[in-house]
């Protein structure tokens, strides 16, 4: 009793989402893809968490679990997901979907093929509402569809909302998407490469829109990137992921200032500086490891500068001061 | 569409509709012998009413002003006399014809209902038993010949267990005044459910063994079509909208699903028409298909000249047909 009324009005103390040794497993014909292989994470209410790493790093797949979303080949072998204190992964299906969209809401990475091509977009905002009880009838949701389609900044809504999702350029597709994404009030939301699909000038207006919702709406937002300057200017944290683990955690401008993982640094070094444009960027050398068979030891040292007898063997990961985590064996233990 | 395009995919039809006129023209000129003799076979027949007939056919005029004679009247309805019912072909075309459109839309309602469904929860739950007897059974109704099918059912339903007419339309007793010539119609019409029931009966055999192919080729289409559509983004993105598992699969799938589906549909339909002969005949079915096997028998040339030019207008319309449904269902086509 006492432990519900703490979790409605939210308990500050714990973190939103809660993720804990996930496993997320793809078994090919190759053998298994070991895509999330033992991810701690946490999310905090009302922050900004971003998350970095090469490609095929498993950031799709960790939040894909996190949003019930993994189909087969692929299974969650281990680990927990606590959202707000429930277990997620031990709810059923009707449990999962009523979750889904209304409390976590997640965008789709390539946003063009995220909007069903034969259904109005209207609809697809609308069956959202509707899914989760967030209208009382046909009209009221279809007001709050086109409320919806202005707070993302969609000209001319009223009209625009019986329009199919090609009549939208890229940069407004993703825009409704997020306001898909937004429309129950979600308490986290996962972006996953709001930006990829679009120009400088319209990635910044997307990610001050979810920045500018973020604060508004009170809602968590894990924004999943390739790019670590987006990451400095929106995110309170950042966790760097490489070949299915978490390296480095921590806040955002402490890992960009000192970053403590080898790779973290690899990984700063190879963005072009402003500052010094003649600087040749630094590409870290070598390949991400095969995840089906993965080092035992640390999945980086194959291309550490650093590297040394000891990497053999598995890293755990350290706490190197007050919010700070880094899997290396170099980096200095501190009291967490 | 936009209009132009509309118009511009009409125009397309006029050289194919006009190359398939002089294959069917030609069908009598290049016959050997004189088609008035083998059409008139042992019958006996002065040399004046041979001269007649030859006059009345246009036989004694030039192959092109022929050809042009033919088209002029085929435009207006017109393909002459049917020298065995001596009555104009088009009469007894039209006679025919509801019997047969009766079992093909019937037919066709048997392989969409059966397929589509049957598609959809084949690719749904994909790789277990159901979709494999679902794959099989349609790999026997895809090669199976329709007749050897239609035997079968006759043998079981009608003969085995006797539940169901051999063959046939409808009994002399039940026979109801012929307004539209849809028997299921004119039943309503006369308000006589007993009849409306009988023709279901007759129809039901046919139907399936017209249908069943078509089934199999439809169910073979709609499951990959699904299975291709339930890998899209956009059903994943679905599924995180917390969508009930029915909506994502019965709108958001199913709706992209169709577009090549309704497409195959049509087609079929077309080719339905080939498939009423050999089942019309193995039924005793009194539609065109039948007439049309009878008159190829009986050389009755200027019926099935206007036969094959009614098959090839309508087979050609449907391709249209399927084009145009194709746009309709197709957001991103349609402007
Ligand atoms: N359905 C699947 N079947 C097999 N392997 C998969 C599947 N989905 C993901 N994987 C594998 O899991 C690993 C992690 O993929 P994931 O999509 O999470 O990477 P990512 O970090 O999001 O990369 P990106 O930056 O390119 O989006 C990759 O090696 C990928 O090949
Ligand atoms: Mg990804």
């Amino acid at each position: 009793m006492k432990e519900q009324v703490q979790n409605a009005s939210g308990d500050a103390g714990t973190p939103l989402l809660a993720i804990q040794g996930l496993r997320t497993w793809f078994e090919t014909d190759r053998g298994i893809v070991r895509a999330v292989d033992g991810i701690d994470l946490d999310v905090r209410r009302g922050e900004c968490l971003g998350v970095v790493g090469e490609s095929g790093s498993g950031k799709s797949a960790t939040f894909a679990s996190v949003m019930g979303l993994i189909r087969k080949p692929g299974r969650i072998v281990e680990g927990s997901i606590r959202f707000d204190g429930t277990e997620l992964t031990s709810l059923d299906d009707r449990a999962r979907r009523a979750m889904r969209g209304r409390d976590l809401a997640m965008t789709m990475q390539d946003a063009l093929t995220a909007l069903n091509p034969a259904l109005r977009v209207g609809t697809q905002i609308i069956e959202v509402l509707r899914a989760h009880d967030q209208a009382a009838s046909r009209s009221a949701a279809t007001a709050r569809a086109i409320e919806l389609m202005q707070l993302v900044g969609i000209p001319a809504a009223e009209s625009r909302i019986a329009d199919y999702p090609h009549q939208f350029s890229g940069g407004m597709r993703q825009r409704i998407m997020i306001a898909i994404a937004l429309a129950c009030r979600p308490r986290l939301l996962i972006a996953d490469e709001p930006t990829t699909a679009l120009d400088v000038t319209i990635q910044a207006q997307v990610l001050d829109l979810i920045a500018g919702l973020r604060a508004k709406l009170g809602m968590s937002v894990v924004l999943i990137t390739h790019n670590l300057g987006v990451v400095a200017a929106y995110c309170d944290r950042v966790a760097v992921l490489y070949a299915g683990q978490v390296v480095e955690l921590g806040p955002t401008a402490e890992v960009i200032a000192a970053p403590r993982h080898p790779y973290t640094e690899g990984l700063l070094r190879s963005l072009p500086k402003l500052e010094d444009l003649d600087h040749p960027i630094e590409p870290i050398v070598g390949q991400v490891p095969d995840l089906i068979s993965a080092p035992e030891g640390c999945r980086f040292a194959a291309r550490c500068p650093h590297r040394r007898d000891s990497c053999a063997a598995a890293v755990a990961m350290r706490h190197v001061s007050p919010g700070r985590q880094v899997r290396c064996v170099l980096a200095e233990g501190a009291a967490p | 569409m936009p209009i132009a395009r509309f118009v511009e995919r009409i125009l397309h039809l006029i050289p194919v509709l006009a190359g398939v006129s002089v294959i069917v023209f030609l069908m009598i000129s290049l016959t050997p012998g004189d088609p008035v003799e083998i059409m008139l076979g042992d019958q006996r027949a002065t040399p004046e009413q041979v001269a007649s007939m030859r006059r009345d056919m246009g036989l004694d005029r030039p192959a092109v002003e022929r050809y042009f004679v033919f088209v002029t009247n085929a435009i207006r309805g017109d393909f002459g006399q049917s020298f065995f019912h001596r009555r104009p072909v088009s009469a007894v075309i039209s006679e025919r014809l509801p019997a047969t459109i009766e079992l093909t839309v019937a037919a066709m309602l048997i392989a969409i209902g059966l397929a589509i469904p049957l598609g959809v929860l084949a690719a749904v739950r994909r790789d277990t038993i159901l979709d494999r007897i679902a794959t099989v059974g349609s790999l026997f109704g895809v090669s199976l010949p329709g007749f050897w099918f239609g035997i079968l059912l006759i043998l079981f339903f009608a003969v085995q267990l006797q539940i169901l007419p051999v063959a046939g339309r409808l009994g002399y007793a039940m026979e109801v005044p012929a307004v539209t010539g849809f028997a299921l119609v004119d039943s309503l019409i006369a308000g006589r459910m007993d009849s409306f029931w009988e023709v279901l009966r007759h129809l039901a055999l046919p139907a399936f063994t017209l249908g069943l192919p078509s089934a199999a080729i439809l169910m073979r289409v709609t499951r990959s079509a699904m299975i291709e559509v339930l890998r899209a983004d956009y059903i994943t993105f679905a599924e995180a909208k917390g969508l009930s598992r029915a909506r994502i699969i019965g709108l958001h799938a199913l709706k992209n699903a169709l577009i090549p589906a309704v497409s195959v549909a049509a087609l079929e339909t077309g080719t339905l028409l080939g498939g009423n002969m050999v089942v019309e005949t193995v039924f005793g079915w009194p539609g065109l298909g039948r007439l049309v096997v009878e008159s190829i028998f009986a050389r009755n040339y200027p019926l099935v000249q206007a036969a094959v030019l009614l098959y090839a207008v309508t087979y050609v319309a449907l391709n249209f047909a399927a084009d145009l449904l194709y746009t309709v269902l197709n957001p991103r086509v349609r402007l």
